[in-house]
């Protein structure tokens, strides 16, 4: 049986794209576009923009490995061809300058062709027939680090959305001992639509607050009420205050962190020292505990929201097992006597209380599905 | 011989139990973590209590449960480490050398354990060696390494030659045995483990042994085995499981959990 391979040039380029990226890009698929079917020479790279995805299909041919590959861009973005214009300055163009040897050929293209997307798109918005969207444009454009996407409906513009970055601090800095890769960022995503006619002021654009998907151990956006946008308002002037609750919610939920820790340590005393525990967001610790003869694991999850929320429990054997010989748990336990306003001391009592009797009935459960 | 000896940057495991620094806010890493299974003849012998099936239950059989037990409970807490798996005849063999967070291949690994019956003394130089070696590799990832060794023979003894470089990983031992009599010597395989754990370990390594043939603490044992080596504190100190009993009423002493090691149909 034939097995599929990356032929290693093209693997070492991919692997080099993955690894040094400033943004996170995926492989979604490999084929084989030569004669040889199980040789994978074509791929579909996923390329965060604007706060969604393009997806660019990267065409080698297995049987020239010397070769330049060619990349195949989007439906919508025909007119998307990037070094085509003559002007171009040769040692820009990493297509021209390709060295099948050099692994990190692939990256400095890939990069080069975000950039030259950014502009592209950039050029699209600035011609739209719009008087807010020129509006907008002509104040957004010098923000660091803002992208910009034109979507279009059957044959026209129908929006325009702006990917707004917030806040010019490095947020990896600020939880002690985290590991994110790549920085994290909160944006504004503000979405107008095109070419309506307004009789007085127009509407407001669609806003949502996103975050990079590792900011979520520590901020929830959903929860975030985004300041009301006034009538006749723009986004240059919806900013600042935005910002301004914005960084008071990261500030929060940084001291949110040393709040949790601090309940898990207190739980320490009454249900013994932790066997894994999060020290970096303290979203999650386990205990091993025991009723009798009975050992069970204690799982706890701290939700954001904690102490407001109480911690979820789930309770889990290590002497009953099920059909598919996991050890069994017991359903989430997240209704049981709780006060936020209670002191740490009063909160960790409660909850040894409410567990030395769950732990009962859960034994007590366990038993009895053993003997059907 | 010239050893080198890597000295950890992490913090000393702590002495004293209280609450106020179970959780210091240090970096925490992901484990790679490679069982090492005996596959000897003693693995056959037979534990206390019988199977789902009125079978007997054999070390071997109650080890694969213990395994399970642990992989199911360790990605429960934390879905991002991973396993790996060994057996040790005369020396070591993969049964599985990707590592990987999925159940399935846990399982698929465990089936192909095999008892090799000629084997009677028992080498871990060579899983020293791998370990050492892919140790490297995981610490590169930022990931930390563990080997958690489960030994069966009660006569002899490992042995082993020290890698070259020590303390790139943590090295945990679940010790299954025979009574002490006059033709064997746990104690001595015991302390020449405890030995090898003290001289080759990043982070605090844990050591049980059982010569009852229960299965219920072969499990408790492979659950405390589940802490993590970052946030241990000294074999001696540590008071796991926590009773949950509470001061007032008397606590229900069911009968059935004694011996509980069944599958539930």
């Amino acid at each position: 049986m034939a097995i599929d391979t990356v032929p290693p040039l093209i693997s070492a380029q991919i692997n080099y794209l993955i690894g040094h990226c400033p943004f996170s890009v995926k492989v979604e698929q490999m084929w084989s576009g030569c004669k040889n079917p199980n040789l994978l020479d074509r791929f579909t790279l996923v390329i965060p923009y604007c706060l969604d995805h393009v997806k660019w299909d990267v065409i080698f041919n297995a049987m020239y490995p010397l070769a330049a590959p060619d990349v195949i861009f989007g439906p919508e973005d025909e007119g998307f061809q990037p070094y085509a214009s003559g002007t171009g300055q040769p040692s820009k163009n990493s297509l021209a300058n390709w060295n099948s040897r050099d692994p990190s050929r692939l990256y400095s293209l890939i990069v080069e062709l975000r950039d030259a997307y950014m502009a592209f798109q950039r050029r699209r918005i600035s011609e739209i027939d719009d008087e807010r969207v020129k509006f907008e444009f002509s104040t957004m454009i010098s923000r660091e680090g803002i992208e910009m996407y034109m979507s279009l409906g059957t044959d026209k513009p129908e929006e325009v959305k702006f990917a707004v970055p917030l806040l010019d601090i490095d947020l990896n800095k600020l939880v002690a001992g985290c590991t994110w890769r790549h920085p994290q960022k909160v944006y504004l995503q503000v979405i107008f639509p095109v070419g309506k006619k307004y009789s007085s002021v127009p509407p407001p654009p669609r806003l949502k607050l996103i975050s990079s998907p590792e900011l979520k151990a520590l901020l929830s956006t959903e929860d975030f009420k985004l300041p009301t946008w006034v009538d006749g308002m723009c986004t240059a002037e919806y900013l600042p205050n935005l910002e301004q609750m914005l960084n008071t919610q990261i500030k929060d939920a940084v001291s949110s962190i040393e709040i949790r820790r601090k309940f898990i340590q207190s739980l320490a005393p009454h249900l013994g020292r932790p066997i894994e525990a999060d020290p970096v967001f303290c979203r999650r610790a386990t205990f091993l505990c025991s009723s009798g003869l009975f050992t069970f694991q204690v799982h706890c999850a701290l939700s954001l929201q904690f102490p407001k929320q109480q911690p979820a429990l789930v309770l889990q054997s290590s002497q009953h097992f099920n059909a598919h010989g996991a050890p069994v748990k017991s359903p989430t336990l997240s209704e049981y006597p709780w006060s936020p306003r209670w002191n740490s001391s009063e909160k960790a009592d409660r909850i040894f209380d409410f567990l030395a009797d769950e732990a009962l009935n859960f034994k007590k459960n366990c038993n009895q599905l053993n003997q059907q | 011989m010239d050893v080198a000896e890597v000295k950890s940057s992490n913090p000393q495991p702590t002495v004293h139990g209280g609450g106020g620094d179970t959780l210091p806010a240090v970096r925490f890493s992901n484990e790679d973590i490679l069982f090492c299974i005996d596959v000897g003849r003693e693995t056959l012998a037979e534990m206390k209590v019988n199977g789902p099936n009125g079978r007997p239950y054999t070390r071997l059989d109650s080890i694969k449960q213990a395994i399970m037990l642990f992989v199911h409970s360790k990605l429960t807490i934390n879905p991002d480490h991973r396993f790996a798996f060994s057996a040790l005849g005369k020396s070591t063999y993969w049964l599985r050398k990707e590592f990987s967070s999925e159940v399935d291949a846990a399982l698929s690994a465990l089936r192909g354990l095999s008892v090799d019956s000629s084997s009677s003394h028992a080498d871990l130089t060579q899983l020293f060696k791998v370990a050492t070696h892919e140790a490297k590799k995981s610490r590169a990832q930022n990931r930390i390494f563990r080997v958690i060794l489960i030994y069966c023979r009660s006569s002899r003894p490992p042995q082993s030659q020290l890698p070259s470089t020590l303390k790139l990983f943590t090295l945990d031992v679940m010790y299954l045995h025979d009574k002490p009599g006059p033709d064997n010597c746990p104690q001595v395989v015991y302390d020449t483990l405890v030995d090898a754990l003290e001289r080759i370990s990043e982070f605090e390594g844990y050591i049980f042994e059982s010569g009852q043939g229960l299965a219920r603490a072969l499990f408790r044992n492979m659950c405390q085995l589940l802490c993590h080596p970052q946030q241990r504190c000294i074999q001696d100190e540590l008071d796991l499981p926590m009773s949950l009993v509470k001061k007032s009423p008397a606590a229900d002493a069911s009968q059935g959990d004694e011996n509980t090691v069944v599958s539930i149909q």
